[in-house]
């Protein structure tokens, strides 16, 4: 199939998969690489290297991902791109794996450009729609949706279609420094999501246990679920034990309470 | 917790919002961010409190339309809880200031709870044993993720959407002011920061290149480092990175930081 049939049909993929999960499901699961990479590599005809690759970006992007409306890069559209150059010039996944945030920060930019632009006029308007007529409100919603997500579609159908052959051809002609450098930036770049990660999640009280579960992979060679198997045990054990503290405290304050005596609320963390 | 018999229309109602409360991203906008989702949910509810086309049914809409933002799970939770406040109100025993007080105030709290919960344990987790199978081809990875961090949302709210509708607003006296919920992020903390530090060990690499010529064989630098501590390049660049994010650093300028650090390393030859 030419180029632009199999464009066609990763933009469809992308757009039915982002129109479930953005609009009717909002787990914010099926947009994430991992799934969708496989599904455009299936797709595509080439199913294993969308899996293996689904892996790879789901590293990349952990932790670049919408927090409140704001993310650095589209990990979704950046994932289509990445498989599709992987497969189409069927040069290896590194490579793909490398120009994957590059093209999730520029695709990003596009969204940040229209998507204000088209959803921020729309909010009076909705009010308006809310309070006049209610019983149409629904299906409004969904067509609205239905044709504003065709926009992201359209740019990713024509990025494939006229962009990721052309994009390997000058790739090919710069210096060999530059693609191994991408290289060298893929492995590090797995790390800007885990620092983003981790600097959500830190507090100097539990921080050591980064490094538990660093030394169960580094020395141990344990895999992924025994590791949440051993976290969560271990996340169990001290909430029951802080939680026996809560309850005591509490039920002092209450006996306080009772006997009529002004107990201030303690700060316990 | 004492459960409460719903009647066929509560469960009808309770179904209806459930299935709406899924569409929380739905034309989000940064004015009013998830308001869209947050009317659509409670439509089947007020329809069954107020009349259509009166007054009050309008007021109700309207008051729907505020701005609302929190994670998609707890929505249902607000929304619930906001059903049975509609509901209190049409009976004259609320009125309309607690009900935009209690949903502004539980936006906040809930957004940061179950951000810790589901995006920063859950998802860290599911994402975690769904890379490792599908390193090795195995599309059953991508299942687990779904099953582990996107079906399981599903339940989630609509066990907080009856929670929030059968309790009202005792239950948020008891469980923000407990303190319980600090702990619960502290501890959903702890499961995340090991996955995290798993997957760090497991994935984050600096692959420099350099030998050093010792005249009696050639020696590896990154053997070297890897034999004081494995890994330990990759755990450096990690937290160097943590301390610029703490310092304000966007992602998008650690991400254009490693790309020249990169390119000039490859150009010298250290990569």
């Amino acid at each position: 199939m030419s180029t632009v049939g199999l464009a066609f049909k990763v933009a469809l993929v992308y757009y039915l998969v982002t129109l479930c999960d953005n609009g009717f499901l909002s787990w914010q699961c099926l947009t994430r690489p991992i799934v969708i990479a496989p599904l455009t590599g299936l797709v595509l005809g080439d199913f294993h290297t969308g899996i293996v690759m689904g892996a790879e970006l789901e590293a990349v992007f952990m932790g670049i991902s919408a927090i409140g409306g704001s993310q650095a890069a589209d990990a979704t559209l950046a994932s289509c791109i990445a498989v599709a150059y992987t497969i189409l010039n069927n040069t290896g996944i590194e490579d793909g794996i490398a120009l994957s945030l590059p093209i999730g920060t520029v695709m990003n930019g596009f969204g940040q450009f229209w998507q204000p632009l088209v959803y921020s006029p729309m909010a009076a308007v909705w009010e308006k729609e809310a309070v006049n007529s209610p019983n149409t409100f629904f299906i409004k919603n969904v067509c609205f949706y239905a044709i504003a997500n065709l926009l992201n579609s359209v740019v990713l159908f024509v990025a494939i279609a006229f962009g990721v052959v052309g994009l390997n051809a000058f790739l090919d002609k710069l210096p060999p420094f530059i693609m191994r450098g991408l290289g060298a930036a893929s492995s590090m770049m797995i790390g800007v999501g885990f620092a983003i990660l981790t600097s959500m999640v830190w507090d100097n009280e539990i921080g050591i246990w980064f490094f538990v579960g660093y030394v169960l992979v580094a020395y141990a060679h344990l895999n992924t679920v025994a590791i949440a198997l051993i976290g969560a045990a271990i996340a169990i054990t001290l909430f029951f034990s802080h939680k026996r503290v809560i309850d005591a405290k509490n039920e002092l304050l209450a006996a306080g309470v009772k006997a009529g005596a002004e107990t201030g609320e303690e700060d316990f963390f | 917790m004492a459960k409460k018999e719903f009647t066929a229309q509560e469960n009808s109602v309770l179904k209806q919002m459930w299935l709406r409360s899924h569409m929380t991203f739905i034309n989000f906008s940064m004015t009013k961010m998830e308001a869209n989702c947050f009317t659509m949910t409670l439509m089947p509810a007020l329809k069954t409190i107020y009349e259509a086309d009166s007054p009050e049914m309008k007021d109700a809409l309207q008051r729907s339309q505020s701005f609302f933002n929190t994670h998609a799970v707890p929505l249902a939770f607000i929304a619930g809880l906001t059903y049975a406040m509609e509901k209190d109100h049409a009976e004259g025993k609320v009125d309309t200031t607690t009900i935009e007080n209690i949903k502004a105030a539980l936006m906040g709290p809930t957004a940061g709870m179950f951000d810790s919960l589901f995006f920063n344990c859950l998802r860290v987790i599911a994402a975690g044993i769904a890379i490792g199978l599908n390193r090795q081809g195995n599309f059953l990875g991508s299942v687990i993720f779904i099953l582990l961090y996107g079906v399981t949302q599903s339940i989630a709210k609509y066990l907080l959407l009856t929670a929030g509708y059968s309790l009202g607003t005792t239950f948020i006296d008891q469980v923000f002011n407990s303190g319980l919920i600090q702990v619960l992020t502290k501890c959903a903390g702890v499961l995340g920061l090991m996955m995290v530090g798993a997957m760090t060990a497991q994935m984050v690499g600096v692959p420099i290149a350099l030998t050093i010529n010792t005249g009696a064989g050639e020696v590896v630098i990154a053997d070297v480092i890897n034999s004081i501590f494995p890994g330990l390049l990759g755990v450096i660049l990690l937290f160097v990175m943590v301390n610029l994010i703490k310092k304000g650093w966007r992602p998008t300028q650690l991400i254009g930081m490693i790309f020249i650090f990169a390119l000039v390393g490859a150009l010298i030859g250290l990569f």
